[in-house]
């Protein structure tokens, strides 16, 4: 037989044998390897499952909170508040960009319920640190198994390690090659071209106490913002840019509306520390990515000042992680986005932005309120846990807020949660409590029985009560079930909203 | 570039076919330049390094052709001194200085602590070996001085083995890049079986298991006794999958070219003693020790004593071939005890070969079974990053008999390593591209989409860099 003949034909039987193994592996592992190598899927298919309206993509902005926050809930968390009757979700995988999320959008089905599509914008995933940083190896391998490949070639790609892998010296030498490479321009004269001269001029000069002594740690601290925030977009070789037009064409072909959230920076401590040279780069790069995008149809949610320098966890690092007031300011300036689309749907939350009259809590864990650990896996009526309560543990995951944190004027509580009850011989109560020295402790219990008497399926409760006149005078007010039977029941998406 | 990764995926195919397409004349260019870039994926500014070794040793081999008497020594020792000096800088400078150092506070003389670390070229103990090889066998006259400085340094830079070898001979390898080579279908099927069972040894095997051991040598006082056994069983097994899986591969990649390399390893694991043992493992380096050290020394035609001496000299030697390191040195040293002992025990109990094929058979697996136990308890010190971490594992082997297990194992790890040792077993003084050769077309096909299929599927995602590449 001729040589090239038969080399043809083993080529022939090996595609033969690779077709067969790809379905092999498609139909056996590949579950298994998804929730092992790329369990990010997870949160995208939990959004398309719970018929999420609104998706909210965020890195650790979105999952950061101060250990002293008496609400320690999401950015997405606190836009769903405005919004009570739309099912909100949100995707989160710290240190994410724009690339990362394109992947992810990708991936909801176009008959999803999906319709508007928030996006974190940070300005600092633009910067030579983020895209050479070493953690884009994870975040890309987490991917791999998600590309519109067969199933087989994706799993042969992360075997052979085909994806970008960016080792820490690889990822300093990058970044001190893009910090030398790139001329930064002012309208004005000013002493340094690029980032390493500015960053070497900075660390000369330091940061100064009052007394005029140095201050090491600030002069520290001012040299890396020089490092984070000293760049100008280049919109025709920036990566992000690309990724951020790449979501823009997804979202016209899906015909979702899109949202791009451009984070707050500390502005305020990078003026005091290095100075406006520094603020007109991070101004410059907001404007250009404002108006890149306003004129794509997108709906930017400029923040870049919007929290003030106290707002910020981090007080000696360069994060978009935000205090709970921090936090809410992003909201409410989103929710403000978003009323434009939803109008019918918004809920005034007053003026303030610190103080809130409504809290969802699906009870998958995201959302932290009292007795976490009644969560269970053993039924859900959304996602795949509900609160269980009886059998030894009398008190379900509850709500205990400050009534200080709650907006003023308030007359009626509605609390909505779903119940599952396989008897009627429980004796679980929906609890509204108020605590406080002036107030008196108030308790007020109503059977779960009596307001629905139906077993063995999901059944939505209501229950509204007027507040009482002491309510504004109370330290705290709590909302949970209560049950001291050994029958459980289960109760999952808790909503509990004030009005006036 | 490793042999591992997607670059080499599109490397080795593009290189072969280039290789058969172009004329002979132009053929050493063209493995030259792919192996500088094969060589220049790791540090590129390294590949200087090896250009003063090939450039010394090419010089060198030439001067001592064409000399006669003390001067042809002169060059010689001048060329080994040099080449080693390279060596010394890069892989023992450092050692040297930390003993230095200790030694002087001992003895109460003054040395500066100086802290100058230098990053190891990647395989430079192997190609400076390969390099010391060709001057000396030129020096024998068992070799002529190779003129053309381009197919010189490709026979040191020849990338299938320019990492971690074999470590070829000139009479063999340098024979080779000067004959024309006809593209032969056999040469091609071949290589790539044996490219396919390297892939399978290291990234199925070697790759899965090492998650544990790196896991157990962590914080071994963790684990119980059992889980330490295990680990020391799957260490014996990772690092035997390792190299065999990288040799294989260069082998592989070699012969799909038509060049024929030495085999580095046959089934070490199935000797009956640790002489046999070295006979099969990393036979390119213990056959380089063998003629250019041992026999110099005299090797077995000597009085006991001086025998005694030449084998634990050869041994220590082989450690801190190794690594800079005093664990090496002792891992060498007890290789070399264990091997002593064996061969004196042996001329002292002249035992009478049994007849009986049974009791052959129980009594071959008795002495396997003993002869890789001893091997696994030595790499202990092999594995071990120092002493203290060292005599942490004997300890926990020993103490922890009442600790809960530890240690999840994936049943396919066992599953594979199973399979593994059948296989090992099947290949007994084979080879697997022979192997399979002689095997029906169905079961021979049934075992490549097996290998395909866990190559692919249930090898580690985890980086583990090979581990003769720190050498």
């Amino acid at each position: 037989m001729n040589t090239y003949f038969k080399i043809g034909l083993k080529f022939i039987v090996l595609a033969l044998i690779l077709i067969a193994l790809n379905f092999l592996y498609k139909f056996t592992l590949l579950k298994s390897d998804i929730q092992k190598y790329s369990p990010i899927i997870n949160k995208v298919t939990d959004v398309v499952n719970e018929n999420c309206e609104i998706v909210y993509l965020g890195e650790s902005s979105n999952v950061a909170v101060g250990l002293d926050d008496l609400d320690k809930r999401t950015i997405s968390d606190l836009i769903a508040d405005y919004f009570p009757l739309i099912k909100t979700g949100a995707i989160t995988k710290e240190a994410s960009h724009a690339n990362i999320f394109y992947e992810l959008l990708k991936k909801i089905p176009e008959n999803s319920a999906v319709k508007t599509v928030i996006v974190t914008l940070n300005m600092r995933s633009f910067n030579a640190t983020w895209i050479c940083s070493p953690l884009e190896t994870p975040l890309q391998k987490s991917l791999v198994l998600l590309k519109d490949n067969p199933a087989l070639f994706n799993r042969f790609k992360l075997a052979f390690k085909w994806y970008p892998i960016i080792s820490d010296s690889e990822s300093e030498k990058k970044t001190k090659k893009m910090w030398r490479k790139e001329i930064l321009k002012f309208p004005y004269e000013f002493e340094y071209s690029n980032v390493i001269d500015w960053d070497k001029g900075q660390a000369l000069r330091g940061v100064k106490n009052q007394d005029g002594t140095r201050n090491e740690e600030l002069s520290v601290l001012a040299c890396h913002y020089v490092k984070t925030y000293a760049f100008q977009i280049d919109t025709t070789s920036n990566p992000r840019i690309k990724d951020f037009d790449h979501i823009v064409q997804l979202a016209e072909k899906r015909n979702w509306h899109l949202i791009f959230n451009l984070l707050g920076e500390n502005t305020e401590k990078a003026d005091s520390l290095v100075g406006r040279e520094l603020l007109f780069l991070m101004k410059q790069n907001r404007d250009l990515l404002v108006n890149r995008y306003n004129r794509k149809g997108v709906m930017v949610v400029d923040n870049l000042e919007a929290v003030s320098s106290e707002d910020y966890l981090d007080k000696k690092w360069t994060t978009e992680h935000y205090a709970e007031r921090g936090r809410r300011i992003i909201a409410a300036k989103v929710a403000d986005c978003l009323k434009v689309l939803y109008p019918e749907d918004y809920a005034s939350l007053g003026s303030s932005t610190e103080k809130v009259a409504a809290f969802y809590n699906d009870c998958e864990g995201k959302t932290v309120w009292s007795q976490m650990q009644t969560l269970t896996l053993e039924k859900a009526f959304s996602g795949k846990r509900a609160s269980k309560v009886g059998q030894g543990k009398e008190y379900s995951i509850g709500l205990e807020y400050p009534v200080k944190g709650l907006i003023d004027s308030l007359t009626n509580l509605t609390v909505d949660l779903r119940v599952f009850q396989n008897t009627l011989t429980h004796d679980a109560k929906l609890v509204f409590e108020l605590v406080g020295e002036k107030s008196g402790h108030q308790w007020n219990g109503y059977r779960i029985a009596d307001l629905t008497g139906t077993t063995n399926s999901w059944q939505l409760i209501s229950k509204s009560i007027s507040l009482p006149k002491e309510f504004y005078s109370a330290e705290l007010f709590k909302v949970y079930v209560w049950n001291t039977s050994s029958d459980p029941i289960y109760v999952d998406d808790f909503r509990i909203a004030f009005d006036k | 570039m490793l042999f591992n990764s997607i670059e080499f995926v599109l490397f080795f195919p593009i290189v072969t076919l280039l290789f058969y397409f172009l004329p002979h004349n132009h053929r050493w260019k063209h493995l030259l330049l792919a192996s500088c870039f094969f060589y220049m994926f790791f540090i590129p500014q390294y590949i200087f390094i090896l250009l003063i070794t090939i450039s010394i040793d090419y010089v060198a081999a030439i001067y001592i052709e064409k000399t006669t008497g003390g001067k042809r020594k002169l060059y010689l020792i001048i060329s080994i001194i040099s080449t080693c000096l390279v060596l010394f800088f890069f892989k023992y400078f450092d050692f040297f200085n930390q003993n230095m150092f200790l030694l002087s506070q001992q003895l109460g003389f003054h040395y500066p602590e100086k802290v100058i670390k230098f990053i190891l070229p990647i395989g430079l103990s192997f190609h400076t070996f390969q390099s010391l090889s060709y001057v000396i066998e030129v020096y024998r006259e068992k070799q002529k001085a190779e003129k053309h400085f381009g197919i010189y340094s490709l026979y040191v830079m020849f990338y299938p083995q320019l990492v971690t070898g074999p470590i070829e001979r000139p009479q063999n390898l340098l024979r080779q890049l000067r004959e024309v080579k006809v593209f032969k279908y056999d040469d091609l099927v071949n290589g790539l079986r044996l490219i396919l069972f390297g892939l399978f040894a290291k990234m199925v095997i070697a790759d899965n298991v090492a998650a544990y051991v790196d896991q157990i040598y962590a914080d071994p006082e963790r684990f119980s006794s059992l889980n330490i056994l295990e680990g020391l069983f799957f260490y014996s097994f990772q690092i035997y999958c390792d190299f065999l899986g990288y040799s294989s591969i260069a082998v592989g990649a070699a012969r799909a070219m038509g060049y024929n390399l030495m085999d580095n390893f046959k089934n070490p694991y199935l000797s009956t003693s640790i002489s046999e043992f070295w006979q099969r493992w990393h036979i390119s380096l213990s056959t380089w020790f063998r003629d250019y050290v041992y026999f110099s020394m005299g090797g077995n035609r000597v009085k006991v004593q001086r025998w005694i001496f030449n084998i634990l000299f050869l041994f220590v030697l082989s450690g801190l071939w190794h690594g800079a390191n005093w664990t090496f040195i002792v891992w060498g040293f007890m290789h070399g005890f264990v091997y002593v002992i064996e061969n004196l025990l042996a001329r002292i109990l002249k035992s009478r070969k049994a007849q009986n094929r049974i009791l052959v058979l129980v009594s071959n697996t008795f002495r396997v079974i003993r002869t890789f136990i001893i091997v696994s308890f030595i790499w202990i010190l092999f594995r071990a990053p120092d002493f203290d971490q060292a005599g942490l594992i004997i300890r926990s082997l020993f103490n922890n008999l009442t600790l809960p297990n530890a240690l999840a194992i994936d049943n396919k790890v066992w599953i594979f390593l199973f399979f593994f040792i059948v296989l090992d077993i099947a290949l007994y003084n084979n080879r697997f591209d022979r192997w399979c050769g002689k095997l029906s077309t169905s079961v021979r096909w049934s075992i490549y989409a097996v290998m395909i299929f866990s190559i692919i599927v249930f090898s580690s995602v985890e980086n583990f860099p090979f581990i003769y590449f720190q050498f």
